[in-house]
């Protein structure tokens, strides 16, 4: 289960942040994601360590924590996609069709001509979409 | 299926938008208009920028950023490439288009020709208006040079050069 | 023997030159978004985008008639249903239909269900009295005005505000028909 998605601005701002869990664990969250920022850089950073998806968007697993898997993504444009699952054994492509996927999404949303670069997301089609895409995690084929 | 509209609407718009912020808004102050169509132009840039480079790969430096711009992206928007890049290997490219779409199309655009519509009579001459309208014109483009390479991670200025009509060149000088 | 107007735009949309739909509704975002900024009222900026429309329709009227085959028509009731089935299709890709006929033939409903003026667009909230997609009226009024017909059109209804579907309504207010008075002054 997806339990956390956020998307940073290339100065680490953060655009969006969502959790997605019953429990009061959001600040947790908020600091797991802000950790991850760090493990991005370094990947990004450091191509020797990444090898040979030197420039590929997805990053992969950034770092397992606790109970929760960490994933992240970094697009062109340098804005970060980060999630948060608690499922142990993911499979790479469900992964990786969810950021394309929320990529897509993101990508509409800052679109929108009232949307000022930089700000955070507001949109409401936006966290709707999000929202159907987390919880399709895992159901759709990698196509 | 990608969604497309008929070349007029877009080509009817930016004639618009020119004559809007050219003739009605800074009659006066061509340099304000400019800046105006020029802020339209990066937004558009910004936001295809990132529509465009969705499936790709990240750029690795500069240059490869500008081939992008050369190839895919202007591919997206006028159906051919970018015909010639030159670079001083110190942060300046120029791109050339030979046949600059939204010019040869202007050239055929009656406002400018001076056909049916409204004309102003106390106005310069066609001559000296129509290069005008042309170079206003042109902050559009650069504009959306500019902002899909500061989108990309590339800080610049964006200029033309229509001195060899029908082609237009695009100088690019990155700020270091 | 009178030309026999296509029914729809179809045809002539496959034939004319067409760009990725992107760049035209990004722009004219991007027009509108400078707008706001430059003229600050919203109203300021309904009216100079309805501006925008008329001298577009003024001109794009040529092109609509040469490429479409129609010969002009003087009734109202023939001309808006060509703008609608033909016109929108031709320019825009889409298709509208025309509904809500009064009594006397002088007033009607253009109904656009899919519009890509609006594709990525929500409203902030305080832009809630900008009619977003005002250029298409006047773009429409414009258009009518060559062909000798004063209209007024308003918009009834308007997705980005929450409704289902776009509905421009357009009033005929006087109906000049041709008569070439320059042919006797010559």
């Amino acid at each position: 289960m997806i339990v956390c998605v956020a998307v940073v601005g290339h100065q680490n701002n953060p655009l969006y942040i969502q959790s997605f869990t019953e429990a009061d664990d959001a600040l947790k969250l908020h600091h797991i994601v802000h950790c991850s920022l760090d493990v991005v850089d370094e990947r990004v950073n450091n191509p020797k360590k990444s090898g040979p998806m030197l420039n590929e968007t997805f990053l992969g697993l950034l770092y397992p924590i606790e109970n929760y898997k960490v994933y992240g993504y970094l697009t062109n444009t340098k804005v970060k996609f980060i999630l948060v699952t608690t499922d142990l054994d993911v499979k790479d492509a469900d992964v990786r069709n969810f950021f394309r996927r929320f990529h897509a999404a993101y990508v509409d949303a800052v679109s929108n001509p009232f949307h000022v670069p930089g700000k955070k997301i507001t949109s409401r089609t936006f966290a709707e979409r999000v929202s159907t895409i987390v919880k399709s995690f895992g159901f759709s084929s990698a196509g | 299926m990608v969604r497309e509209v008929s070349e007029s609407c877009v080509d009817s718009l930016l004639t618009e938008m020119v004559a809007c912020y050219c003739n009605r808004f800074y009659a006066n102050k061509p340099e304000l208009a400019a800046r105006r169509i020029e802020a339209i132009g990066y937004q558009v840039g910004h936001q295809l920028s990132e529509r465009y480079t969705m499936e790709r790969p990240r750029f690795t430096d500069h240059l490869e950023a500008i081939k992008f711009i050369c190839k895919d992206f202007w591919s997206e928007l006028f159906k051919k490439q970018i015909d010639n890049l030159k670079t001083n290997h110190r942060g300046t490219f120029v791109l050339q288009d030979n046949k600059f779409r939204w010019l040869a199309r202007m050239s055929v655009d009656p406002s400018i020709d001076n056909a049916s519509s409204v004309e102003d009579n106390s106005a310069p001459t066609p001559e000296n208006k129509a290069a005008q309208a042309m170079s206003m014109h042109l902050y559009f483009p650069c504009g959306i040079i500019r902002g899909a390479l500061s989108n990309l991670g590339i800080p610049c200025a964006v200029s033309a050069d229509i001195s060899n009509l029908p082609a237009c060149s695009f100088v690019v000088r990155i700020k270091a | 023997m009178a030309r026999v107007a296509p029914r729809t735009g179809d045809a002539i949309f496959a034939n004319v030159e067409r760009v990725n739909a992107e760049l035209f509704t990004l722009t004219y975002g991007a027009v509108v978004r400078q707008l706001l900024t430059d003229l600050e009222e919203v109203e300021e900026v309904n009216k100079q985008l309805d501006q925008m429309g008329y001298n577009i329709g003024i001109r794009l009227i040529d092109e609509f008639l040469a490429k479409s085959n129609v010969s002009r028509c003087n009734d109202f009731r023939e001309t808006t249903d060509v703008i609608a089935k033909v016109g929108f299709k031709m320019f825009l890709g889409v298709t509208a239909s025309v509904t809500n006929w009064d009594a006397d033939g002088t007033c009607c409903s253009i109904v656009l269900e899919d519009n890509p003026l609006v594709d990525f667009v929500e409203l902030p909230d305080n832009c809630q009295g900008l009619y977003y997609c005002n250029i298409l009226s006047g773009v429409i009024r414009g258009a009518l005005d060559m062909v000798s017909m004063k209209t007024e059109v308003t918009w009834l209804r308007d997705v980005l505000r929450g409704d289902d579907v776009f509905e421009l309504q357009v009033k005929l207010l006087k109906h000049v028909p041709e008569e070439y008075p320059y042919k006797d002054d010559e």
